[in-house]
C-alpha cells in the first residue's frame, strides 16, 4: 500500500489531485451556503442576499414570505435577523474559500497540496 | 421533538460493522451534536462484549437496541482496492427503524458514512416528513458514474440514496417504511414492474420505489438530503493527517493506479470498509 501511495504522489498525478481538491472545496463551501429556516432550505448566494436588502431597503422587513429552493412560500417575520444571518454565513464561508483556494493554487505538488 | 441518530450494524465473519459504526457515531455526535442510537442483534452484541468493546459501546451509543437478526443474507462480491472477496451482508431489516427509533425525527445513516460537517443539522426543521439523499455524488466526478448510479435501471425511476435518511416518526412515514418492507418481500415483482435488477436486495431501490409511489407515482420536486459524497470500494482511505483530515487514495479508472486526495470538512461515504478498519484507530481519535 506504501508503494502504490508513493505513485499516487507522483507529479503526473497533480492536475488530478487539484481537481478533486478543488470540487470538495466548492462542495464543502456550498454546504455551507446551505441555511435551513422555518420548514424551508435556503440557497445562500448574491441573489437572496441583494433581494433580502432590497426588501428591507423598501421597508418590508416583518412577516414577509420568501421562496426557498424548492419554490415553496416560507414566512420570515424578522427580515433584519435573517439578512444578518445570511450576510454572516455567506461572507465567512467565502472567505473560507478564497483562503484555502488560495492555498490550493500555489502547492505546485502532489505532496504540497495534500499538506495545503 | 427529539432528534437523534440510529445506524444498524450487524457484523459478519468478514466485517466489524460495529467498530465502524463506533467510529461513524462519535463523529456524527460531534459534528451534528445529537445522541446517536445502534439497533444490532444478540450475536453481535456477543461478539461486542468478547471482543471488549461493549464498555465503549455504551458510552457512545445512548441507547443500543437489540432486534432479531435478519433472516434474508445477500451476498456481494466488496472490494478492498484491487482485491476482492464474497461477502455475505444483512440490510433486510432497514425498515424497522420506524418501531425502532427512540427520536420523534431521526436521521439514519450507514456505518460507512462519516460525518465531517455540521451540514445536516439545517435539515431537522424541514417541512418534510421524509428526506432521502437525492444521488450518488462520486468524489472524482461523472466520469466514474453510470446511468445505474443515478437510476434504478435503464428504464426506470430516478435512484436516491437511503445511505441518509431523515424522517418524523409519524402515520405518514409509517405507510412509507410499512411499503418498502412490502417491496422487499415482493422484490422480484417490483423488479419485473420498474425494470430493476432483482438479484441482490438493495434498499436505495427499495426506498426509491417506495418514495415515487407515495408521490403518486410522479417524480417530484420535494425536499431531499444532499447528494452522498463518496469514495468507492476500489478506492483507499489511507491515513488521517495530524489536522484530521482524511487522506485517501482514488482509482480515477478503477484499475488499482491511484492519485492522492485529502478530505476535511465534507461528510463522506467510505464504501471501502477494509480500509476504515485499517485505520479505525486514528479514525477514533478524530471524535
Amino acid at each position: 500500500m506504501q508503494e502504490e501511495f508513493k505513485k499516487a504522489l507522483d507529479f503526473s498525478n497533480y492536475r488530478q489531485t487539484f481537481s478533486i481538491q478543488r470540487k470538495t472545496l466548492k462542495e464543502k463551501i456550498d454546504a455551507k451556503l446551505t441555511y435551513g429556516i422555518n420548514g424551508g432550505i435556503f440557497k445562500i448566494d448574491r441573489s437572496l442576499l441583494n433581494f433580502v436588502e432590497m426588501l428591507i431597503y423598501k421597508d418590508r422587513s416583518e412577516n414577509v414570505v420568501i421562496l426557498d429552493v424548492n419554490e415553496n412560500p416560507i414566512l420570515i417575520e424578522n427580515l433584519v435577523e435573517f439578512r444578518e444571518e445570511i450576510f454572516d454565513r455567506y461572507f465567512t464561508a467565502t472567505l473560507e474559500y478564497y483562503e484555502e483556494y488560495q492555498n490550493l493554487k500555489k502547492s505546485r505538488s502532489v505532496e504540497a497540496l495534500l499538506e495545503s | 421533538m427529539k432528534k437523534g441518530i440510529v445506524m444498524f450494524a450487524h457484523n459478519n465473519r468478514q466485517i466489524d460493522y460495529v467498530k465502524m459504526a463506533i467510529i461513524s457515531a462519535k463523529l456524527a455526535k460531534k459534528n451534528l451534536g445529537v445522541p446517536v442510537s445502534l439497533i444490532t442483534d444478540p450475536s453481535t452484541v456477543e461478539w461486542m462484549r468478547e471482543s471488549n468493546i461493549f464498555k465503549v459501546a455504551s458510552e457512545v451509543f445512548e441507547s443500543i437496541i437489540i432486534t432479531e437478526r435478519p433472516k434474508d443474507e445477500n451476498t456481494r462480491v466488496i472490494f478492498d482496492g484491487t482485491e476482492k472477496v464474497a461477502s455475505p451482508f444483512k440490510n433486510a431489516n432497514r425498515n424497522s427503524v420506524w418501531d425502532l427509533t427512540p427520536y420523534d425525527r431521526t436521521l439514519l445513516i450507514d456505518t460507512d458514512y462519516f460525518v465531517l460537517s455540521n451540514n445536516l443539522n439545517e435539515y431537522w426543521n424541514v417541512d418534510s416528513d421524509i428526506l432521502i439523499a437525492e444521488s450518488y455524488n462520486d468524489i472524482f466526478g461523472q466520469e466514474r458514474t453510470g446511468y445505474l448510479d443515478r437510476h434504478v435501471s435503464e428504464t426506470g425511476i430516478k435512484m436516491l440514496w437511503a445511505t441518509t435518511v431523515m424522517f418524523t416518526k409519524n402515520e405518514n412515514t409509517k405507510v412509507f417504511f410499512d411499503l418498502v418492507e412490502h417491496i422487499r418481500q415482493n422484490y422480484k415483482q417490483f423488479a419485473d414492474l420498474f425494470r430493476f435488477n432483482s438479484a441482490i436486495y438493495r434498499n436505495d431501490i427499495a426506498f426509491s420505489v417506495a418514495r415515487h409511489i407515495m408521490y403518486g407515482y410522479e417524480t417530484d420536486n420535494d425536499y431531499s438530503l444532499p447528494p452522498v459524497l463518496s469514495i468507492t470500494d476500489k478506492d483507499h482511505l489511507y491515513d488521517i493527517d495530524n489536522d484530521g483530515n482524511l487522506v485517501i487514495m482514488i482509482s480515477p479508472k478503477l484499475d488499482g493506479v491511484y492519485c492522492a486526495a485529502k478530505i476535511g470538512g465534507n461528510d463522506l461515504h467510505v464504501m471501502n470498509k477494509q480500509s476504515i478498519l485499517r485505520n479505525s484507530e486514528k479514525l477514533m481519535g478524530l471524535a
